[in-house]
C-alpha cells in the first residue's frame, strides 16, 4: 500500500503541462547555481561571500530567521482549523503544514549555507558528537528538527488517510496537532532567544524580540499562504474558500500592525535616550558615521509595512482577491526586509568594541540566497501538488492513477 | 518562462566566471607579496638607538627575534636572553642567582670607551688648567657641550639638575648615586631611583616596565633596565603626551570587505 | 584573598625539569618544549584523577555508540574535495576524531602525531603540537597599562608572528587578535558654546557636549599617523578578556570552546563546525573566522605550537587569542608581553602573590571591560 501511495504520488507529480516543466526548470538552474555557490563556499571558504569577522552572519541568517517565521505562521492555519473548526481552514490546514514543512527544509539548508564546516554537522549529533544544552543553537536545532517531525507526520498522516479513504485516528492526531501549534511557537522563541539572548549586541538584546518575531512571522506567514491561495484558485481545480483567505487576511493584518506597533515602540524607547546601545538602530534608520548603507532598506520596509497595513483597512483591497496580493506582497517583502536587513545585520554594525563597516552581500551570496529560495519552491510546488491531488481525490488508492497501470 | 530558464543559466555561468578571476588573482598576489617582503634582520628593541638585536636561527626555523619590515622594530622573540648578563645585586630585590639579567648598556654608549681613560681617567684632566666641579653648581663644560650640541637644552629636572647629579664627577664611564659612589651604566635604576622611588618600586615588582622571559616570579628574566626605554637626555620630546619617545606605528589592521577605507572613523557625528 | 588561597608557587613543581634541560642544551630560551619540540618531555597528566576516570567511561560509551552514517558520508564528501591523496588518511583520522576534551592521553598523542607529521609535511621544517595541560596552582591572569600604551601595534603584529594566523592580501585574509583603539582626547572650545544637544531640534541645552573626550567605543582602529604616541590621542589594546563566565563558550553547540583550568578560553579547532554563534556573544569582538584557507608563508609559520593554541587552522573555523599557551604553559610571557616596547602588557600567576599581576590588583587602580555584563574577564585595565 505504501509503494503504491509513493508511485502514485509520484506519478502525479511529475506529470504536468509545459508551464508546470517551465517553472521546474527555472527553479532547477538556480538551484544548479546554489550547488555551485555551495561547492565555492566548502573549498574556497565564506571569502566568497560578503561576511566579515566584524560581520560574521548576513543574507543567510537573515533568511534562516525570516524562514523559521514563516514555517511557523503555518500554525495560523491549523490553529482556526483544529482549535476553532473553522470549516474553510479545515480544508487547507494540510496545505499550511506543507509550507512548513518547505521553510524548515529551507531554514536547514540556510544553516548549511551560512556555517563554516558543514561537513562537521555530525559534532552536534550524540553519541560520536556533542549535544550542548546550553546553547541556543542546540535548541533551534532540536526544536526545528522537531517541527519537522510533527509536520511530516500530521501532513502525510492526513493525506494517507484522504488517499486510503480511512477515517483519521482522532486520538493521537488531534494532540499531535495540537503538540505542533505550541511547537510552533516554540521554533520561533527559540529563534529569538538565538540572537536576543546576546547581551554583546544591544540591538538583539531586548525581551521585545520573541514577541516581535511572533507577531512579524503570523504576518509573514499568513501574507505568502494568502498568494499561494489564490495561485492553487487560478491554476488548480482545488477551490480554497473566501473564508479561509479572509480570516488570513484579518490575521495578516493584525500581526502586521503589532509587528508595526512593536517596531516603533522599540524606535521611541532606543532614540529617547539614544545611549550607545542605540547605535545599531541609529545606523540602520540614518546611519552612523557617514556610512549608511541599510538607510533605504530601513525606510523601504518602513513604507512596505505601513502601506500594507493600510490597505488591508481598505474594503476594496480586502475584499477584492485580485487586488489582495498587492498588500500581502507588500507586508511579506516588507518583513523579509525588517528581519533579514533591518534586525540581523544592524546587530553587527557597529561591533561590540565600536568598529563600524558595512556588509556588501556579494553576487555570489545573493545567488545562494535565490537558490535556496528556489529550492524552497521546488518543494513547496511538488508537496502542494501531491496534497492538492489526494485533496481533489486524483491520486488515490485504487484511482485513476492506479487504473492507467 | 524561456527567457528565466536561460538568464538563470547565465547567473550561473557569471558565478563561475567570478570564481575563475578570484582564483587567478590569488594565484598572482602570494608571488608579489614575496617581492615586497624582505625582512630586516636587525632590529630595535624599544627604543631606537637604545639596544639592537641581529636575528639568527636558534635552531632552523626558529630565530632569536623576528624583525618588523614596516618599522624594523623587534616584534617577536624566540630568544629572550640573547646577549644578557647577570643583573647584578639590587636592593630590596631578592632573586636567586642567575635569575635576573640585563643586556649591558656600556657597549651601546659611543663615547664610553674614551670617557674611563682620555680625559677622566679618575684623577681629573691631566691637560691644564686641571679643574673639576669644586661643588654641585651647575658650570659650562666647554668640552662636553662641544661633543654634544644640545648639551645646555636638557629638558630633564627643567634646570633644576645637571649633568653631575647623574654622572659621575671623576669616573666619567659610571654614573653616580646619592653618596657619590659609582654606579654602573647597566644598572641605571640605582640612580633614577634617587627622584623616580614610586616608579622603582613599581619597577622592582615588575608593574612599571619590563620584563621578558619566564613569568612565574621564580623564573628567569631580561629585565629592561631605566634606559632601555627613556633617554634620560630627552625626556621632552614635542608632540608626544608620555614618557616614552615617538616611534612609526606597526601598519593598521586590513579594512573588512567591502570598505575602500576608514576615513569615516575620524568623524564623530553627535548622538540626538 | 589571593594570598589566602595561593598554593605554592605553581613553578616549583616543574621549573626544575625545565632548567636542567636549559642547562644540557646550553640554550637559553625559556621553554624546554620551545627548544627540542620533538622530544619534550612527557606530557603531565591531568591534575585530576577524576577527570581520567571519566574519560575513559565516556570513551568505551562513544565506541559503543559506533559512528553514524550521516557522519561518514560527510566525512567522503569533504574528503572529495581534497585532491592531496597523501594527505587523505591524515585527513581522514584528523575529521573523524574526537572533541578534545573527551579523547584519553592516547587519542591526545595520536591525534597530537598525526598533527605534527601533517605540518611539518606541509611547512617544510619540523613542527611540533604541544599537549601540556594546565598545572596545579596556576591561574593565569593579564593586565594592561593604559596609561603607558602608546599605540604602536608591535603586540598586534607579535601575536601575529607567535600564533600563525592568516596573512594574505585578499580583504578577510589577515586575520589580528589584537585591536588597538585609539580614541580622542577632544577638545572644549570657546566658540563651540552655541553647537550642542540638541542640536537641529531648535532647543539648546548646553554646548560643547559632543567631544569624544572619554567616549570610549568611539575611536579609530584604522589610525596611521607617522608617529605614535600622537598628542591628542590615547590607546586602548582590547583582545580576548579570557572571561571566567564566558558568553562564547555558553552558546558554542559543539562544546568545541572552553576555559581551561588554568585560565584562557580556548578552541579545539577541529571540532569547531563553524557555526559563528560565539562571535555573536562576545561583547570584546575578541574572535575571527577562518573565511578561507589561512594564508600561512612557510618561512613566517611558528613551528612552536600547541594544540589549543597557535596551530595552524583551517577553513571555516573561529579563532582567538589563547594568551600563548604554547609559551605559557612553559612558564614563557606572551608574544605580546615580551614585545611591549612601553611595558604596559602584564602577565602571570593570579594564584601567587608575588607575581606582577596580583601585584597591580594589590595596589594599582584596575577596571574590567564591560565589567557590567558579568563575564569577569581576567584580563584588566589599569593606571599608574
Amino acid at each position: 500500500m505504501l509503494t503504491s501511495f509513493l508511485t502514485d504520488y509520484t506519478r502525479y507529480v511529475l506529470k504536468g503541462g509545459k508551464q508546470f516543466y517551465t517553472w521546474m526548470g527555472v527553479l532547477s538552474a538556480f538551484i544548479l547555481a546554489m550547488l555551485f555557490v555551495f561547492y565555492l563556499q566548502n573549498t574556497d571558504g565564506l571569502i566568497v561571500t560578503g561576511m566579515t569577522s566584524q560581520i560574521s552572519d548576513g543574507l543567510y541568517l537573515a533568511n534562516l530567521v525570516f524562514l523559521v517565521g514563516v514555517a511557523a505562521g503555518a500554525v495560523t492555519i491549523v490553529f482556526p482549523a483544529y482549535v476553532y473548526h473553522h470549516e474553510g481552514m479545515h480544508k487547507v490546514a494540510v496545505l499550511g503544514e506543507m509550507l512548513a514543512i518547505t521553510a524548515v527544509i529551507m531554514v536547514m539548508v540556510f544553516v548549511f549555507a551560512h556555517m563554516g564546516r558543514p561537513d562537521r554537522l555530525w559534532h552536534m549529533i550524540p553519541p560520536r558528537g556533542i549535544y550542548s544544552f546550553s546553547s541556543m543553537l542546540g535548541w533551534d536545532v532540536m526544536v526545528l528538527n522537531g517541527y519537522l517531525i510533527l509536520n511530516f507526520v500530521c501532513g502525510f498522516y492526513y493525506l494517507w488517510c484522504k488517499y486510503t479513504g480511512n477515517p483519521v485516528n482522532q486520538k493521537w492526531f488531534i494532540p499531535l496537532v495540537y503538540v505542533a501549534i505550541a511547537w510552533a511557537l516554540s521554533i520561533h522563541t527559540v529563534t529569538a532567544f538565538l540572537m536576543a539572548n546576546n547581551p554583546a549586541r544591544p540591538m538583539w538584546f531586548h525581551s521585545m524580540m520573541p514577541i516581535r518575531f511572533i507577531a512579524t512571522a503570523f504576518a509573514a506567514g499568513p501574507a505568502l499562504i494568502i498568494l499561494i491561495f489564490l495561485i492553487i484558485r487560478k491554476n488548480t481545480k482545488f477551490w480554497v474558500d473566501d473564508s479561509a483567505i479572509k480570516l488570513l487576511t484579518t490575521i495578516v493584518q493584525f500581526c502586521l500592525g503589532i509587528a508595526i506597533f512593536l517596531t516603533l515602540s522599540e524606535v521611541v524607547i532606543e532614540l529617547y535616550a539614544r545611549t550607545e546601545h542605540a547605535n545599531g538602530l541609529y545606523y540602520l534608520m540614518f546611519g552612523l558615521h557617514g556610512l549608511t548603507a541599510l538607510v533605504p532598506w530601513f525606510w523601504s520596509s518602513v513604507v512596505l509595512m505601513i502601506g500594507a497595513f493600510v490597505m488591508f483597512f481598505m474594503p476594496s483591497f480586502r475584499n477584492d482577491f485580485d487586488k489582495l496580493r498587492i498588500p500581502c506582497a507588500m507586508a511579506f517583502a516588507g518583513i523579509w526586509i525588517e528581519k533579514g536587513m533591518g534586525l540581523i545585520v544592524p546587530g553587527y554594525i557597529p561591533s561590540p568594541i565600536g568598529e563600524v563597516t558595512e556588509y556588501h552581500p556579494s553576487f555570489v551570496e545573493w545567488l545562494m540566497v535565490l537558490g535556496i529560495w528556489a529550492f524552497g519552491f521546488f518543494i513547496l510546488t511538488i508537496l502542494l501538488k501531491g496534497a492538492i491531488g489526494i485533496l481533489l481525490g486524483e491520486i488515490k488508492h485504487g484511482g485513476p492513477a492506479a487504473a492507467v497501470k | 518562462m524561456r527567457k528565466l530558464a536561460s538568464l538563470s543559466v547565465i547567473l550561473a555561468l557569471c558565478g563561475g566566471a567570478f570564481y575563475a578571476v578570484s582564483a587567478a588573482e590569488k594565484a598572482a598576489e602570494p608571488a608579489k607579496e614575496a617581492a615586497a617582503a624582505k625582512t630586516p634582520l636587525e632590529c630595535f628593541e624599544s627604543r631606537k638607538g637604545a639596544s639592537e638585536l641581529t636575528q639568527r636561527d636558534v635552531q632552523p626555523g626558529w630565530p632569536n627575534v623576528k624583525c618588523s619590515p614596516t618599522t624594523g622594530a623587534a616584534l617577536w622573540y624566540g630568544d629572550p636572553y640573547d646577549g644578557t648578563v647577570p643583573m647584578g645585586k639590587m636592593p630590596g630585590l631578592d632573586i636567586a642567582e642567575g635569575k635576573a639579567v640585563v643586556k649591558p648598556r656600556t657597549e651601546k654608549l659611543a663615547l664610553m670607551p674614551m670617557c674611563g681613560v682620555s680625559c677622566h681617567n679618575g684623577v681629573g684632566p691631566a691637560f691644564n688648567p686641571p679643574k673639576l666641579p669644586k661643588d654641585k653648581k651647575p658650570a659650562p663644560v666647554p668640552t662636553m657641550e662641544a661633543m654634544v650640541p644640545d648639551l645646555a637644552n636638557f629638558q630633564h629636572g627643567r634646570g633644576r639638575i645637571w649633568c653631575m647629579d647623574c654622572h659621575h664627577t671623576t669616573q666619567r664611564n659610571m654614573l653616580v648615586d646619592h653618596f657619590g659612589d659609582p654606579v654602573s651604566f647597566d644598572q641605571p635604576q640605582l640612580l633614577c631611583g634617587k627622584c623616580h622611588g614610586d616608579k622603582l618600586r613599581d619597577w622592582r615588582d615588575g608593574i612599571h616596565g619590563k620584563r621578558i622571559g619566564e613569568f612565574v616570579s621564580t623564573g628567569k628574566k631580561r629585565w629592561f633596565t631605566c634606559t632601555e626605554c627613556h633617554n634620560p637626555h630627552n625626556v621632552q620630546d614635542g608632540a608626544r603626551n608620555k614618557g616614552f619617545i615617538q616611534v612609526q606605528p606597526e601598519p593598521s589592521p586590513q579594512l573588512p570587505r567591502g570598505m575602500a577605507n576608514a576615513d569615516h572613523e575620524k568623524l564623530h557625528p553627535i548622538p540626538h | 584573598m589571593v594570598a589566602e588561597f595561593a598554593v605554592k608557587p605553581a613553578a616549583s613543581q616543574f621549573t626544575p625539569l625545565l632548567e636542567e634541560d636549559v642547562a644540557i642544551n646550553q640554550k637559553p630560551c625559556a621553554g624546554a618544549a620551545q627548544d627540542r619540540p620533538s622530544d619534550c618531555p612527557v606530557q603531565p597528566a591531568s591534575a585530576d584523577p577524576a577527570a581520567n576516570q571519566l574519560k575513559t567511561t565516556r570513551r568505551d560509551f562513544l565506541r559503543a555508540g559506533g559512528m553514524l552514517s550521516l557522519s561518514s558520508l560527510m566525512g567522503t564528501a569533504a574528503l572529495m574535495t581534497q585532491s592531496d591523496n597523501a594527505n587523505a588518511a591524515v585527513e581522514w583520522g584528523e575529521h573523524f576524531q574526537k572533541n578534545y576534551r573527551l579523547m584519553t592521553t592516547e587519542e591526545k598523542n595520536e591525534a597530537r602525531l598525526r598533527l605534527e607529521r601533517r605540518y611539518s609535511d606541509e611547512y617544510g621544517k619540523k613542527v611540533s603540537v604541544d599537549t601540556t595541560e594546565a598545572q596545579p596552582g596556576m591561574l593565569m591572569g593579564y593586565a594592561l597599562n593604559i596609561r603607558k600604551c602608546i599605540g604602536c601595534r608591535r603586540c598586534v603584529h607579535a601575536c601575529v608572528a607567535e600564533n600563525n594566523q592568516s596573512r594574505g592580501p585578499r580583504p578577510g585574509e589577515k586575520i589580528e587578535w589584537i585591536q588597538v583603539l585609539r580614541m580622542e582626547r577632544g577638545k572644549f572650545e570657546q566658540e563651540k558654546m552655541n553647537h550642542g544637544y540638541p542640536e537641529g531640534l531648535g532647543i539648546q541645552v548646553g554646548g560643547n557636549a559632543y567631544t569624544p573626550a572619554g567616549q570610549v567605543l568611539e575611536g579609530q582602529y584604522h589610525y596611521n599617523p607617522k608617529a605614535v604616541p600622537e598628542a591628542d590621542a590615547t590607546y586602548m589594546p582590547i583582545a580576548c578578556m579570557q572571561c571566567e563566565k564566558p558568553p562564547c563558550v555558553k552558546v558554542c553547540p559543539v562544546r568545541t570552546t572552553y576555559r581551561e583550568g588554568d585560565g584562557p578560553v580556548v578552541i579545539d579547532y577541529n571540532w569547531c563546525i563553524g557555526c559563528k554563534m560565539c562571535m555573536n556573544a562576545c561583547p570584546y569582538w575578541a574572535r575571527r573566522f577562518n573565511l578561507t584557507t589561512p594564508v600561512l608563508p612557510k618561512e613566517e609559520m611558528n613551528p612552536v605550537t600547541h594544540y589549543l593554541g597557535n596551530r595552524p587552522r583551517m577553513r571555516g573555523v573561529v579563532e582567538k587569542c589563547h594568551w600563548c599557551l604554547q609559551r605559557t604553559r612553559h612558564n614563557r610571557y606572551p608574544a605580546c608581553v615580551e614585545v611591549c616596547p612601553v611595558g604596559a602588557r602584564k602577565f602571570g600567576n593570579l594564584l601567587d602573590p608575588e607575581s606582577e599581576v596580583s601585584k597591580i590588583l594589590e595596589r594599582k587602580n584596575v577596571f574590567r571591560l564591560k565589567a557590567e555584563l558579568n563575564t569577569f574577564p581576567k584580563f584588566f585595565y589599569f593606571y599608574d
